[in-house]
């Protein structure tokens, strides 16, 4: 960084007064504990079990503490379980919605949650047993010892010296032990004597029996498999595991991909399974002092503190000399590695001289600033939070920067990397899980507790019949779910209002291109439908003043629409743009790229492409499938973290305002106190219900709510809080109301893969396809479905889990609804990945989340101001 | 073994070292590593890794092996020596190995040979009488490093320690006074060729000084030169050590991850250099643009462009090399960037040596010009279809 940089950072000193020192080294265990990654938001860290031969390290006592902590065993007196958890590791929450019961709450589903229609088909999945003998079970123990050592590697020696222990399967931590074997007696005594001499009483007490299921047995196996994976020289990074030793490199973006895995074991519909999925971990090539300076170079020097911040805040780095990653929470400007820190026995080391004697590393810039990291308080009792100072120099960007983010070529460069087709992800889980049979030292892990791994589970799914797609007048089946605009053709569609009153602002240059569209458009209107008057044409400069100056002179209450034709892929024109037409004058808007109307022979699909989406702008409805059941709403809900303000989060929400579920009503909102989505969903959903009175005249008498942005370990509060809130914000609009309700959670990002086999290769799973077996969780009410079309790479099944139900629809007429919401997102003829609502849910959010963003958090649009805006 | 816990004691009593003695000890091998540049260093007796997870830090060695009698004690932190995830995103020029054998040190084992430096830290105290017969003849006569260090606690010290009674931790079996350990030092020294030098670590308080340091040291260098070869072809060949870890760090002498540290070198150097001359092609556009005059992409680059890049390595390889193949130019929707040019930037002639070994090591995974002259950079923007 050169220095006029350091000059401005300079003066922005005393940000962050906070004494802070470098991590604290040595860094404690390695890697294979996985104790030592901190990361940032729900992702927390295992603890880590270790059996005998890999002698426990600090992490494992805590893991086992939490364990069975969790699972209401007690482990100990107080007093060691204190010493246990100060020394210990944070849990992770692995499976944070393990034993949230929600199948048994909907009484209908108890039996049989499977659906019938369709075509059975055959799916491959990226499961895979776990082979267990026969009445496996898992004992754990309590041990004691008189005297009491406060050493764990004292205890763990003197139980490990007894010959009832040797050579068999087990862990223990100090506290609990777990065994594959049953001891003799319920409480064992055993003698033993110290190197000192002391005589010693250890007491090993049965605590319970766990069979495989239990949630105990399930983290065991987690961590037996982490153990199994680190054998295969593999890296936990995060949650997941890498091959650092085989890089893809991708130059061009001074990225490095390592190809990996994500596994977690659970308990299926009928049994224990692993899963595995391919992984990449992106990492930057560049140190993040290296990526300073070159954003630096590249940004406006006056605000080069504040768009580094910008760009670095929230992001996660990897260290040079450890194996930890951080959070990187501020950028202390005026701290700098020539400046001292305590260490930890009270004298004061520079930076410098620190990393120079513990890691024989010199820095080669003294004045670079600090990265700041907030460290979780591993002890619950202390107030104060820990903070490490971190050296740029030494650290590795993880992840993608927001600027890379947007970069479309990178994204494109990557995604060519990670977006593996069906085949050659089989072919890596293949390789995995040969790997886990065929190493010796792996399989030695699995064998000691008599586990073993299966083979891949298929199953038989369902293709669920192509809905018909409701036109004006007429309706038509389309040969594929996949794409129906061909059949589309010459169609009217549904509703559509005629558009009037518009602006083109276009540049000189692209005037003959905006000409063109202009005729095309005209021309597929008038066999949808779509009534499209001559607009009025600004032919403006280049530039993205000239465009906003056009548009502040022009746009007046009566424009129904404005269209621009952008000059060129420029961000912030585009984003200068909406924001005049969200904020300043609300107002639908439709921005085209000058070079996508150049491409010859495409120019009738995307005029037709544009005109749909202008539709919808406008409020009108495309299409509509057969909803056979009357009076049902439906309901959208997606929340987001805000990016930009940790711990607040957007919710976006629409919800249908008539029967044909083709108009919608939405709303979006900044929850700025953490978890209260509920308290605001009960406001959305009293005014959808009011919207829904005044447009059909009685409430309806069914609503579904298809509720997205649910991250792990939250499962709980929606069923135990938001459901119960919704619940009762529908009894205080009136006593005797009395709706159906169903509460759908919807994920989309789930480990389970769906492979069909087609001509000896491996295929994604036609549109349609339910899978409602097998891979599903017996505690719930849930299936997959498949409702989307890739082109590249694997397909992602989205996961529907039915958390509350009183609607006594049969799950196959669930399965069936949820397929026909598929299709109507209307930005695309096509199947939606995700049901349409929740997609609008998120246009919506990323809509309105754009609009807070450029710099009006005082002023959120009213959700009137775009009514009629239900996606960009 | 290594006495942390003693280490502690000793902190605790009336006489305290700071840093604490262990440390000092640990501190004491790494300025000597850092003096002698040993390349293949062993530890005996490594305990729980510490002094080999200091060691590994050391740019000088590219060997490091210990050698414990317990190995869950290695086991407990052995993994502290794998190489760390920065190893793999910038590999380290040199290569390092590092191995953890289980064994004994009264045995022999071919895995210990041609080592530059052994260490024996607070080890001997803790062998039987049997083992500690064998331990010269195994260290020196076999193994026969080119130094030896040898640290053990000194017995004349223990009354100044508190609660010290007979031994400093119960597993010692003997601790020696100055005297004994310097003759049998003096000993081991005279029978295998190597001379002897003692020292220290823990000044005695003042009116003390009779007694001596507290650990004391005497280190061992060998006084004929190192043949390269093992000397005795009679020695044990069959391995008695088990070997139970061992990493092999990334290194650039790895063909995979030289070619991708070159080929990330030459892609970035490369759009740096086009970055700057389309920023500079973008101004002179800008003042012809303001007429509104159409300047056609196509067009050979003025060369005072490049005399203006800032960077010296930039301006220094265009002295070096033929004006023509220095030149970067433009054509159609590519720059390209003589590879002469990218091989004179330093950071690319470091790794890659010869030209013929640039050339090599890009071919196939770096866009290059038909002649293969040059790095071609598209400039041809993608556009993506906005909403």
């Amino acid at each position: 960084m050169s220095g006029r940089a350091r000059a401005r950072g300079r003066g922005q000193a005393g940000r962050g007064a906070v004494r802070g020192g470098p991590p604290p080294a040595p860094a404690p265990a390695a890697l294979p504990t996985g104790k030592d990654y901190s990361r940032s938001d729900d992702s927390q860290v295992v603890g880590t079990f270790v059996s005998e031969e890999e002698a426990s390290t600090s992490s494992a006592h805590g893991g086992a503490a939490r364990l069975s902590q969790r699972c209401d065993f007690s482990a100990g007196e107080s007093k060691s379980q204190g010493a246990v958890l100060g020394k210990g590791g944070r849990t992770r929450y692995d499976f944070p919605d393990l034993g949230i019961n929600t199948r048994k709450t909907i009484a209908h589903v108890r039996d049989c949650k499977t659906g019938s229609s369709g075509i059975p088909v055959k799916v491959i999945t990226n499961l895979y047993s776990l082979l267990l003998p026969r009445e496996w079970q898992l004992y754990q123990y309590h041990v004691t010892f008189n005297p009491e050592f406060e050493s764990r590697r004292l205890r763990l020696a003197l139980l490990y010296s007894h010959a009832e222990f040797l050579g068999k399967a087990k862990a223990f931590d100090g506290v609990i032990l777990f065994l594959s074997q049953k001891l003799e007696n319920q409480v064992t005594e055993l003698l033993t004597e110290t190197k000192r001499g002391e005589r010693v009483k250890i007491t090993i007490t049965l605590k319970s029996k766990l069979p495989p299921s239990s949630p105990v047995c399930i983290q065991f196996f987690n961590i037996i498999f982490k153990k199994v994976l680190k054998k295969l020289s593999l890296y936990q990074v995060g949650q997941n595991f890498y091959s650092p030793s085989e890089p893809v490199v991708i130059p061009q973006h001074r990225l490095t991909l390592w190809p990996g895995f994500a596994i977690s074991i659970s308990q299926f519909e009928s049994r224990v399974m692993l899963s595995a999925d391919v992984s990449h971990k992106v990492l930057c090539n560049d140190t993040v002092l290296e990526f300073m300076t070159d954003l630096y170079t590249r940004c406006d020097r006056a605000r080069f503190t504040e768009t580094c911040e910008k760009e670095l805040i929230g992001l996660i780095v990897l260290t040079r000399y450890n194996n930890k990653t951080y959070r990187i929470d501020d950028i202390n400007w005026s701290v700098k590695p020539t400046d001292t820190f305590p260490k930890r026995d009270g004298t004061d080391i520079s930076y410098v001289d620190y990393y120079k004697q513990q890691y024989e590393v010199v820095l080669s810039d003294l004045n670079q600033p600090m990265l700041v990291s907030r460290l979780k308080n591993k002890q619950k009792d202390s107030i104060e939070p820990r903070i490490v100072h971190l050296i740029p120099e030494l650290c590795y960007l993880t992840g993608l920067t927001s600027r890379a983010r947007a970069d479309y070529r990178l994204m494109k460069d990557l995604v060519q990397e990670t977006r593996l087709n069906p085949e050659r992800r089989q072919q890596r889980l293949s390789r995995l899980t040969d790997n886990i049979q065929r190493n010796s030292e792996a399989r030695l892990v699995l064998e000691t507790w008599g586990l073993q791994l299966g083979c891949q589970i298929s199953l038989t799914g369902r293709i669920v019949p192509t809905e018909k797609i409701l036109m004006q007048g007429e309706m038509c089946l389309p040969m594929s779910a996949s794409d129906w605009s061909k059949d589309l053709r010459n169609m009217k569609m549904l509703g559509v209002p005629s558009l009037d009153t518009w602006l083109i602002v276009c540049s000189n240059r692209n005037a003959e291109v905006m000409k063109n569209l202009l005729n095309c458009l005209r021309r597929v209107g008038g066999p949808m439908g779509f009534r499209i008057e001559y607009p009025k044409i600004l032919h403006v400069q280049e530039s993205t003043l000239a465009f906003l100056r056009a548009l502040q002179q022009h746009v007046t209450p009566e424009v129904q629409l404005v269209m621009c034709v952008l000059p060129s892929n420029q961000k912030d024109c585009y984003d200068s743009i909406k924001k005049f037409l969200i904020l300043d004058r609300p107002v639908p808007s439709q921005c085209v790229l000058a070079c996508t109307l150049t491409k010859p022979g495409m120019m009738m699909s995307v005029a037709t492409k544009i005109a749909m989406q202008i539709i919808c702008k406008l409020g009108g409805e495309l299409w509509a499938v057969e909803i056979p059941l009357k009076s049902l709403m439906v309901i959208g809900v997606d929340v987001n973290k805000d990016a930009l303000n940790k711990g607040s989060s957007v919710v976006g929400f629409v919800a249908s305002t008539n029967s044909r579920i083709t108009r919608w009503s939405s709303r979006c909102i900044l929850q700025t106190t953490g978890n209260d989505i509920a308290d605001c969903l009960k406001v959305c959903m009293k005014g959808a219900l009011s919207k829904w009175l005044k447009h059909n005249q009685e409430l309806p008498a069914r609503i579904i709510v298809y509720r997205g942005g649910v991250g792990d370990g939250q499962l709980k509060m929606v069923v135990d809080y938001e459901v119960p809130q919704l619940l009762s914000s529908l009894t205080e609009l009136s006593t005797n109301y009395r709706p159906k309700v169903s509460v759908v959670v919807v994920r989309k990002k789930c480990i389970a893969r769906f492979f069909a086999e087609a001509d000896g290769s491996l295929r994604n799973p036609p549109i349609g396809t339910v899978v409602d077996t097998e891979a599903t969780r017996p505690e719930w009410y849930d299936f997959y479905l498949v409702s989307q079309l890739v082109h590249q790479g694997t397909v992602n099944p989205t996961h529907y889990n039915v958390v509350y139900d009183d609607s006594g629809l049969k799950p196959d007429h669930m399965q069936r609804l949820t397929y026909k919401m598929c299709h109507l997102y209307y930005n695309w003829p096509a199947c939606g990945s995700v049901v349409s609502q929740d997609l609008n849910a998120k246009s919506t959010l990323e809509y309105n989340k754009q609009a807070y963003h450029k710099g009006c958090l005082d002023s959120p649009p009213a959700p009137s101001s775009c009514p009629s805006l239900k996606r960009l | 073994m290594v006495d942390a816990n003693l280490a502690k004691g000793e902190c605790t009593g009336t006489i305290k070292f700071t840093p604490p003695l262990y440390k000092q000890r640990y501190q004491f091998i790494k300025d000597l590593v850092n003096k002698y540049k040993p390349k293949k260093v062993a530890d005996l007796g490594c305990a729980d890794c510490s002094l080999l997870w200091m060691l590994k830090f050391c740019k000088c060695i590219e060997v490091l092996a210990g050698l414990d009698i317990c190995e869950n004690v290695m086991k407990e932190k052995m993994h502290r020596l794998s190489p760390l995830p920065g190893d793999y995103l910038q590999p380290s020029e040199r290569t390092l190995t590092v191995t953890l054998y289980h064994g004994s040190v009264a045995q022999k084992d071919p895995c210990m040979l041609g080592f530059d430096l052994i260490t024996c830290i607070e080890l001997i105290e803790h062998l039987e009488a049997t083992e500690l017969e064998k331990f010269p003849e195994v260290v020196f006569g076999f193994m026969a490093p080119a130094m030896v260090v040898i640290s053990t606690p000194n017995s004349e010290f223990n009354p100044l320690l508190p609660g010290v009674t007979l031994f400093r931790h119960p597993d010692h079996k003997f601790e020696w006074d100055q005297a004994q350990f310097q003759s049998w030092a003096l000993d081991a020294a005279g029978c295998y060729d190597y001379t002897v030098e003692f020292t220290g670590l823990g000044a005695p308080p003042p009116g003390a000084e009779d007694v001596g340091f507290c650990t004391q040291i005497s280190v061992f260098r060998r006084k004929y030169p190192n043949t390269g070869e093992p000397i005795n072809l009679e020695k044990p060949t069959e391995n008695s050590y088990r070997t139970i870890f061992k990493a092999v760090y990334p290194s650039l002498k790895d063909e995979k991850y030289l070619q991708n540290a070159v080929v990330s070198e030459v892609i970035n150097t490369a759009q740096i250099i086009t970055r700057r001359l389309l920023d500079s092609f973008n101004s002179v556009y800008k003042e012809h643009s303001n007429g509104l005059v159409e300047m056609k992409p196509d067009f050979q680059l003025p060369r005072y462009f490049m005399r203006h890049s800032k960077n010296p390595s930039l301006a220094e390889g265009e002295k070096l090399a033929d004006d023509r193949n220095m030149e970067t130019y433009v054509s159609g929707n590519a720059v390209y960037i003589p590879l002469i040019k990218i091989f004179s930037i330093p950071k690319v002639n470091k790794l890659c040596g010869t030209f013929e070994n640039l050339s090599k090591l890009i071919t196939g995974k770096v866009a290059l010009s038909n002649d293969g002259s040059a790095v071609v950079i598209s400039t041809e923007h993608e556009e993506k279809e906005n909403e």
